[in-house]
């Protein structure tokens, strides 16, 4: 094959198409991040604070899912995980500037979190009780080791991908699946604690033992569906227009599909049972998430998020069609956002809907900062793992 | 058109790459009443055949329809209208809960229909075949490979058509009696 | 192709499934002889045999139960549930295995499965009716359990729908009608497999009439493919939904210790542990005795291990966030539950449960141990007890020290609890070991996929 023989090396060409991308998003970001900090000293800081936490939820379930999803290829093998393993590990890259951009979180936590005002902690006694787990010295000390420990697997990860691309052999292979299993775990406990702290913490008598995996689902629904979008992407340019069959899109779609209807199993889960319990220290969570406008937020995420991506993915034909399945894979990101927004900001603004410039700016601007930083990375290394044990079988799948 | 009071004429491969083969060459022929018979399913046979689509999905879609519908209205209508009862002061449609209920109708009805639809387009259950009077043809549940064209076919003969499935180098031909 | 020869065990080449040297017919007469031609193992007559005592203890148990009463059980207030559901529960959960082996590792593209699936799906069935019998029995007038459908009746009165229990009926009966049709439909071309190989003419009349006349033929295979992915497709959800719906009997009460959001996953995630223990506590001695280890080779045992693994690993996750909840969350009454559990009258359990669940499974990291039927035959053993543990210690502990300690109480077990348990175990044998003297342990039809001469050279593909 063509493509092989150079090495799956980025073309000029793809290398002139990206940097045009590049440039309009690194524009877009700092337009976004820089009118989001105005925000800051124009409006307020609080609003800052908010748009800026959910929006870089948003970034982080890209980055971290993405690692998830390169650790699971690592354990599972098969073609699909051939064709996202270098998008994934680009992503997984980007995680020192997801590091970076915690940094406003970590100087607005009193502007986030009630539970770092010691006169709110001395008069109730539920948060005298979570003292010793939400103070300010150990929630920074937690996210350093989300953040510290994603960091440091994707470092090994892409060290032993670039040692695997240049010298082959089973040794790098061997290590990468010896730490994707640990990795995983660490990784299902990062987010879940990651979850309770940044986001379940807003509010901090609600608990839910399911939202740990309501937000790694999420996690994973939000970077297959992004991997999805840069696989269409690439497979419109060379080399990869040599690659990519719709038999890699149908495999990768069956994921996305799979794991839109495991989010819905999970939300209705958790819905069900607080519904059914009906307990006032859990039922409020709902009741203001289902009053003052923001149930139709709810109705338009039970719509877009499952009940739409569901009905047309159940299509085969669609899972194969490149752009339909990018844009249904785009929808999805969208409802991603939409979610997030609707989990995290009820809290802040109890009672009705709201929804400030701000928050449209500070998403875009840190989506803008992080694909710009994303498609650095991309464009370093060959678009597929020259040795990787699973290559020929990707090639040749869907072209017997 | 059946003629002699035979059902068609079989070819016996001793593999599945010979069986598609013959299945593409006497489609090519101009033969289209032919089947072919094999120990397992063989992907390239539904090509080779030019079978087409078939409607298993939409028969088992309809039937999750109507078995989603069958199970909310049965428990909206003992629920809100024949039974009213205030439970733990829930609302009378308490929809949430009612969820499981038309999931798992849902999924039994579609389910009995892709079995019973299965059935239906195969046409089993089926208790004579004129193929099984070929002493041969146990072995399609074993290790052989069948074509069968029928006499049902307009450019049938029985002569001729033993003879092009001779051509196409099978280890057996033989007339399938009705 | 030579046929008929004898075929040597080895380990398959790499990429490959099944062991090198086996043809179409060396698969078909293999797996087919078991049932048809071989002489009946002295095993077989001896777990038959076993499976058909413990069978006779259930039917001792269950008349003594209908002469006098559940009472003969252990169930006092406040501990009403007791062994039954926690019977219930352990067996619905092993079923899950057979399902997730046969629906989802189908639609994964995983064909490792295909030489495990027909006696995983035939797990099901049979833990399925083991589980059935718990609530049936349980009920106290079994022959009233058409009580529990909606139906017109005189006595004017109606299933409850908000009841996770009606909720479990339905469940559970569709589970178990689309389990049976999903093994039917599997077995139907196998079945036309042993009518044509058969000798004897009862034989050939009975797997005659249960093949339905299937002959093979090309548009067949075509609607039965179709077929079988849909019902994959919706058996998965389905899987899902049961120990789901399983769950919802514990959390959508507020009993401390049971109303946790995450059950839902937390149960399946611990049916499909013990669901693939009893898979390889089954495979591993079957497997032997008849001489299939090219058929269910190393490679199946290490990938059932590692399944063990990675879903003993989402089971203690669930037991951490349980603890992290319980002091999160601010109850006073679920701190009091869970610390009951570790230190209260069934500490001996919980701490057994943990040993089990989630310290023994550890070693299953390592691939020594993943490739030594012993050691893995000892883990799935291990694993099913400790999945046992773990329902009666949420059942039995919650139920016992609730709200108020003036109502606390302790539950006890009777010889006939435990003979009722026992008698179920005997069922289960006794029914897997007639479907392994009867029908084809073993996909025939999917294991001849595998071969690399099923697949069609390149210039019949065009």
């Amino acid at each position: 094959m063509i493509a092989q023989a150079t090495g799956f090396q980025v073309t000029d060409e793809l290398r002139d198409t990206m940097r045009q991308w590049r440039t309009r998003f690194a524009v877009f970001g700092a337009v976004g991040v820089l009118a989001t900090v105005a925000g800051l000293f124009l409006v307020s800081p609080n609003q800052f604070y908010r748009s800026w936490l959910w929006s870089y939820l948003f970034v982080v379930g890209l980055a971290a899912g993405s690692l998830a999803w390169l650790m699971v290829q690592y354990l599972t093998g098969g073609a699909w995980g051939v064709i996202i393993r270098r998008p994934a590990e680009a992503a997984a890259r980007t995680l020192p500037l997801v590091l970076l951009l915690f940094i406003p979180i970590f100087i607005g936590i009193r502007n986030l979190y009630p539970w770092s005002h010691s006169d709110l902690v001395r008069a109730d006694e539920f948060l005298r009780h979570k003292q010793p787990y939400l103070n300010v010295p150990f929630f920074t000390i937690r996210a350093l080791i989300y953040l510290g420990g994603w960091c440091f697997l994707s470092w090994f990860f892409n060290r032993w991908s670039a040692i695997e691309d240049r010298e082959g052999g089973q040794t790098p292979r061997r290590k990468m699946g010896a730490l994707a299993g640990p990795g995983l775990i660490f990784f299902g406990l990062a987010v879940t604690f990651m979850a309770t702290d940044w986001v379940l913490s807003i509010d901090p008598r609600w608990y839910s033992t399911m939202y740990g995996l309501l937000m790694i689902a999420g996690q994973a629904l939000s970077s297959m569906a992004f991997l999805i979008a840069v696989i269409v992407f690439l497979a419109a340019h060379k080399p990869m227009v040599d690659v990519v069959t719709p038999r890699h899109l149908h495999d990768l779609g069956k994921l996305m599909f799979a794991l839109v209807m495991l989010w819905a199993y999970f939300s209705f889960s958790q819905f069900l049972i607080i519904w059914a319990g009906n307990l006032p220290e859990e039922i409020p969570w709902y009741l203001v998430r289902l009053h003052g406008g923001w149930q139709w937020v709810g109705l338009a995420i039970v719509i877009g998020h499952f009940a739409l991506p569901f009905a047309l993915l159940l299509s085969r034909d669609l899972k194969r069609n490149f752009k339909l399945l990018r844009n249904i894979a785009l929808f999805v990101l969208l409802m991603r956002v939409v979610d997030i927004y609707w989990e995290v900001a009820p809290d802040f603004l109890k009672g009705s809907f709201g929804l400030s410039w701000m928050d449209f700016t500070a998403v875009l601007g840190l989506v803008g900062i992080w694909l710009a930083y994303f498609l650095r990375q991309l464009e370093k290394r060959p678009l597929l793992p020259l040795h990787d044990p699973h290559l020929s079988e990707a090639l040749e799948h869907g072209r017997e | 058109m059946s003629e002699q009071g035979i059902y068609g004429v079989m070819a016996e491969f001793d593999n599945p790459s010979a069986l598609v083969s013959a299945a593409r060459a006497a489609r090519a022929k101009g033969y289209r009443k032919l089947d072919a018979y094999s120990p397992f399913p063989i992907e390239e046979l539904t090509d080779a055949l030019h079978l087409h689509k078939n409607k298993l999905p939409l028969i088992v879609l309809a039937g999750g329809v109507i078995g989603g519908l069958t199970g909310f209205f049965l428990q909206y209508w003992i629920a809100v209208i024949y039974f009213p009862i205030n439970i733990a002061g829930r609302p009378l449609n308490s929809w949430p809960s009612f969820i499981i209920i038309t999931f798992e109708l849902t999924i039994l009805f579609a389910s009995l229909s892709a079995v019973l639809g299965m059935m239906a387009l195969c046409g089993l259950p089926m208790p004579y075949h004129p193929v099984f009077n070929v002493p041969r043809f146990s072995a399609a549940s074993r290790n052989r490979f069948f074509l069968c064209i029928e006499a049902a076919d307009p450019l049938f003969d029985p002569a001729q058509t033993s003879q092009f499935l001779g051509t196409l180098e099978p280890t057996e031909v033989s007339e399938v009696a009705h | 192709m030579a046929d008929d020869q004898q075929i040597v065990v080895e380990k398959p080449a790499p990429g490959e499934i099944i062991a090198p040297g086996y043809t179409f017919s060396t698969i078909t007469d293999q797996i087919s002889s078991v049932v048809l031609t071989r002489k009946t193992p002295l095993f077989w007559f001896a777990a038959f045999g076993f499976g058909g005592s413990l069978l006779m203890l259930f039917l001792l148990a269950v008349t003594v139960l209908l002469a006098k009463g559940v009472g003969i059980w252990g169930i006092r207030t406040p501990v009403m549930w007791g062994f039954a559901i926690t019977n219930f529960v352990w067996w619905i959960g092993i079923g899950h295995a057979g399902t997730l082996i046969s629906a989802i590792l189908l639609l994964l593209n995983q064909s490792w499965r295909n030489s495990i699936n027909r006696f995983a799906e035939a797990m099901t069935l049979f833990a399925v009716a083991c589980a059935g019998m718990f609530p049936l029995l349980h009920m106290g007038r079994p022959w009233l359990f058409y009580w529990m459908m909606p139906y017109p009746n005189t006595m004017g009165i109606e299933p409850q729908f908000r009841s996770p229990l009606v909720w479990d009926v339905f469940a559970v009966s569709t589970y178990a009608t689309v389990s049976l049709l999903f093994w039917f439909v599997g077995l139907m071309p196998d079945l036309g497999t042993l009518r044509d190989r058969t000798k004897n003419p009862i034989g050939r009349a009975i797997y005659g009439i249960l093949a339905m006349g299937w002959r093979g033929s090309a548009r067949h295979w075509s609607v039965y493919e179709t077929a079988t992915l849909l019902l994959a497709g919706l058996a998965t959800p389905l899987v899902l939904s049961v120990h789901t719906v399983v769950s919802f009997d514990f959390t959508i009460a507020i009993v401390p210790g049971w109303h946790s959001t995450f059950f839902p996953p937390y149960f399946v995630a611990g049916a499909i542990y013990s669901g693939f223990a009893m898979v390889l506590a089954l495979a591993i001695p079957l497997r032997s005795v008849y001489g299939l280890q090219g058929l269910i080779t190393d490679k199946h045992l290490d990938n059932c291990g590692k399944i063990m693994l990675a879903t003993g690993w989402i089971v203690a996750y669930a037991y951490m966030l349980e603890l992290f909840g319980a002091w999160y969350g601010g109850n006073t009454y679920e701190q009091a539950a869970f610390w009951h559990r570790m230190t209260g009258p069934y500490a001996i359990q919980y701490w057994s449960l943990v040993a089990c669940n989630i310290v023994a499974p550890q070693f299953l990291w390592f691939k020594r141990v993943r490739s030594s039927p012993v050691l893995l035959f000892i883990a799935s053993i291990v694993v099913l007890v400790g999945m046992w543990l773990e329902r009666f210690m949420i059942i039995v502990s919650s139920l016992a020290q609730d709200f108020l300690p003036s109502s606390w109480g302790i539950f006890q077990a009777t010889r006939w609890d435990w003979a009722t348990y026992l008698g179920t175990i005997g069922l289960f044998l006794f029914l897997f070991f007639l479907f392994v003297r009867a029908l084809p342990m073993i996909s025939i039809f999917e294991v001849r996929t595998l071969l690399p001469q099923a697949k069609v050279s390149k210039e019949g593909k065009r």
